[in-house]
């Protein structure tokens, strides 16, 4: 990707992400997010993840957001325009914010720059050899083109068979756990 | 019969109890936890005939790669015999329990609500299994998941209770907390070793350049980790989640979460042992956390007026000795058995003694509407043999010889002499003097002090087998460690 993209979209990212914490509206909070998010789908397209960025907007950008944004409306939240700040969770927010910056240093010093591999024809076609010759995910290698949707498609199905199966079960228990804990009380 | 079909099965048993549940018109709902029991039963009957890819390789199943993220050896087998065992104690328990769960539920007359917890205690159990066989950190993960999100719904299940619910919101927020710091290490182990795999974990470090950032990550999967088995820095939640939420599911995750924890914690910490280079670090880490967890659990337990939260604290305690145990990191002898093998066996006798325990609390506290350490008072002029039953399992939870608990602690001790741990004998030694002294309060409370509330507490039949049963075999594994000891060979 090219680097002014890159700088553009961590700067939509950034201004994004700060706009969250200094709206005192929770509905502007919430819409500043949505402009992060934005951005970081911005950033994985320009990595040449296509489907995780559009999965990023479609997901998170519309569904999540728009189920807080229903859940701020449904809860009226007037009060917390009002809130003084308090010191303490400045303090804590910007000791995480240290926290995070000191380690990334010091892993970023530790280890050596690397480049990764320009996704032209050639590697695409060597990728290839790893398909069998006549399945979707090859032809399309040897044409040059990344099915990155397959290609996630086949990892989860067959490498990650197992835990995908689980968290179908972790789905059912999740909404077997809404529905006890919240029906109406029978007369 | 390949070995995740046990996995399988006890999935479909939670699905058919589901539907058995809400399509079958029933008033009452105890047959539903019959019906669980009995199927968790003859799942733990099947794993006698499980067998892994290693013992039939030409099969198509053993090729799969389902194996990437499931292993199936003795230790495997064990935990998932724990995991089942205990989940069918629980459900015992709470259909014995059903009355309060009915009423805190959907109408206090109808045993409606009640049905789904007996389903979702066995999906819990799945999570359980499917951590003995962890391989994968991603793999692992999913199912440590499983496991929580079933017991934040278990923990609230009385929602019209204020306890519960209170407990619910504890847990949830803490779990959510724990599980970030879980990701996050094991985000960094993944950086920095590029691997996942527990089984390439070790030719990853070798190659390691600096172990720093690995030991970052290590240090953040052992503060999600001890959220799970109760240990220091993660204790917090347990006192008060323990006396708010139902007691079945007190047992539940004062047994079965702690030891699907510690299996967690045995598997990830195998292949770091098997470095010099990490070894060293991660025992030491390991030690600390054990020598507070001892100190903590042991001494706060002493002022607690409530029992169900004294057994917050005393598992808090146990979870303190099982840590010393593996902070000693021995490989398993000829003639010693190793850390890992007394870990097992503590978990094991702790199953026996403490669901016993729970059993009777719970029908203390449906009787005489109680669950302080007063209410147990005269128990021992209306009940003596019940009475006689709860002092044994209590002793046994302090460590008195000829019990199983003290096999437990006594191996313990010993494993932690021999590594030369001597700040770890002295903090156990304090922690298992306080623990008399916490344990024998009740026992004292039982056999001489007054009652104001004398009516006898009678045990249901259910109940009464499993507490005779759980009594008898905490003496004779007292004197007769052997067969426990035989399947974790």
């Amino acid at each position: 990707m090219p680097s002014y993209l890159f700088w553009l979209f961590s700067t939509i990212m950034l201004i994004g992400g700060a706009a969250v914490i200094a709206f005192r509206n929770p509905v502007s909070s919430a819409l500043s997010m949505v402009t992060c998010f934005v951005g970081l789908a911005g950033l994985f397209i320009g990595l040449s993840a296509f489907f995780v960025g559009i999965i990023q907007i479609l997901v998170y950008t519309g569904a999540v957001m728009v189920l807080f944004l229903f859940i701020i409306m449904l809860l009226d939240l007037k009060d917390e325009e009002k809130r003084a700040r308090g010191f303490a969770p400045l303090a804590a927010g910007l000791a995480l914010v240290v926290a995070f910056v000191v380690q990334l240093v010091g892993i970023l010093s530790q280890s050596a720059d690397k480049t990764a591999p320009d996704l032209d024809k050639q590697t695409l076609t060597n990728a290839a050899a790893q398909f069998p010759k006549d399945s979707k995910i090859a032809e399309a290698l040897t044409d040059g083109r990344l099915p990155d949707i397959h290609l996630i498609g086949h990892t989860l199905f067959t490498q990650y068979n197992l835990p995908l199966q689980l968290l179908g079960v972790l789905l059912l228990v999740a909404t077997i756990g809404v529905v006890t804990l919240s029906k109406r009380q029978a007369d | 019969m390949p070995a995740y079909y046990l996995e399988a099965l006890t999935i479909t048993l939670g699905l058919i109890l589901l539907m058995a549940e809400a399509f079958v018109p029933s008033k009452s709902k105890a047959w539903v936890g019959i019906l669980a029991a009995l199927g968790l039963a003859a799942i733990l009957g099947l794993t006698t005939i499980a067998i892994g890819p290693e013992a039939k390789p030409d099969a198509a199943w053993a090729k799969w790669p389902l194996w990437n993220f499931y292993q199936f050896d003795s230790l495997a087998i064990f935990y998932k015999s724990f995991a089942l065992v205990c989940t069918l104690l629980v459900v015992l328990l709470s259909i014995d329990y059903r009355s309060i769960l009915a009423r805190f539920t959907d109408h206090p007359g109808s045993e409606n609500g009640t049905g789904e917890y007996y389903a979702l205690s066995v999906f819990a159990c799945v999570g359980m299994m499917m951590l003995a066989s962890a391989k994968d950190l991603a793999g692992a993960f999913v199912s440590l998941e499983l496991v929580t999100v079933t017991f934040y719904i278990l923990v609230a299940y009385m929602r019209r209770n204020i306890g519960s619910l209170e407990a619910g919101v504890k847990y949830l927020i803490l779990g959510a907390l724990s599980t970030g710091f879980l990701v996050y290490g094991i985000a960094w182990v993944y950086g920095s070793t590029g691997t996942m795999s527990l089984a390439a974990l070790p030719s990853s470090i070798a190659n390691l350049q600096s172990t720093t950032p690995l030991l970052f990550g290590i240090a953040l999967i052992m503060i999600g980790l001890c959220f799970k088995i109760g240990a220091v820095p993660m204790q917090v939640w347990i006192p008060d989640v323990y006396q708010g939420a139902p007691t079945p599911t007190t047992a539940f995750l004062s047994v079965g979460s702690k030891a699907a924890g510690f299996i967690l914690t045995i598997r990830f910490l195998e292949p770091l042992l098997a470095n010099p280079a990490t070894s060293g670090p991660v025992l030491k880490l390991i030690f600390i956390l054990a020598i507070a967890t001892l100190i903590f659990g042991n001494l706060a337990a002493i002022p607690q007026t409530n029992f169900k939260r004294l057994l917050g604290y005393s598992s808090i305690a146990h979870a303190g000795f099982l840590l010393l145990a593996l902070a000693t990191g021995q490989a398993e002898t000829a003639d010693a058995p190793g850390a890992i093998t007394v870990v097992s066996f503590y978990l094991a006798t702790y199953l026996i003694m403490t669901l016993g325990v729970f059993f009777i609390l719970a029908q203390v506290r449906i009787q005489r509407d109680g669950e302080r350490i007063h209410d147990f008072a005269g128990l021992g002029k209306s009940n003596p043999l019940l009475a006689t039953a709860l002092t044994i399992l209590l002793a046994a939870l302090a460590g008195i010889p000829l019990t199983a608990g003290f096999i437990g602690k006594f191996m313990v001790f010993s494993l932690a002499i021999n590594a030369g741990l001597w700040w770890g004998v002295a903090a156990a030694a304090i922690g298992a003097a306080a623990g008399f002294y916490y344990y024998f309060n009740t026992i004292k409370a039982m056999w001489w002090t007054d009652a104001t509330n004398t009516t006898p507490v009678t045990l249901p039949a259910i109940s009464k087998l499993c507490v005779a049963t759980l009594t008898v075999a905490t003496l004779l594994f007292g004197f007769w460690p052997q067969p426990i000891l035989a399947l974790l060979r």
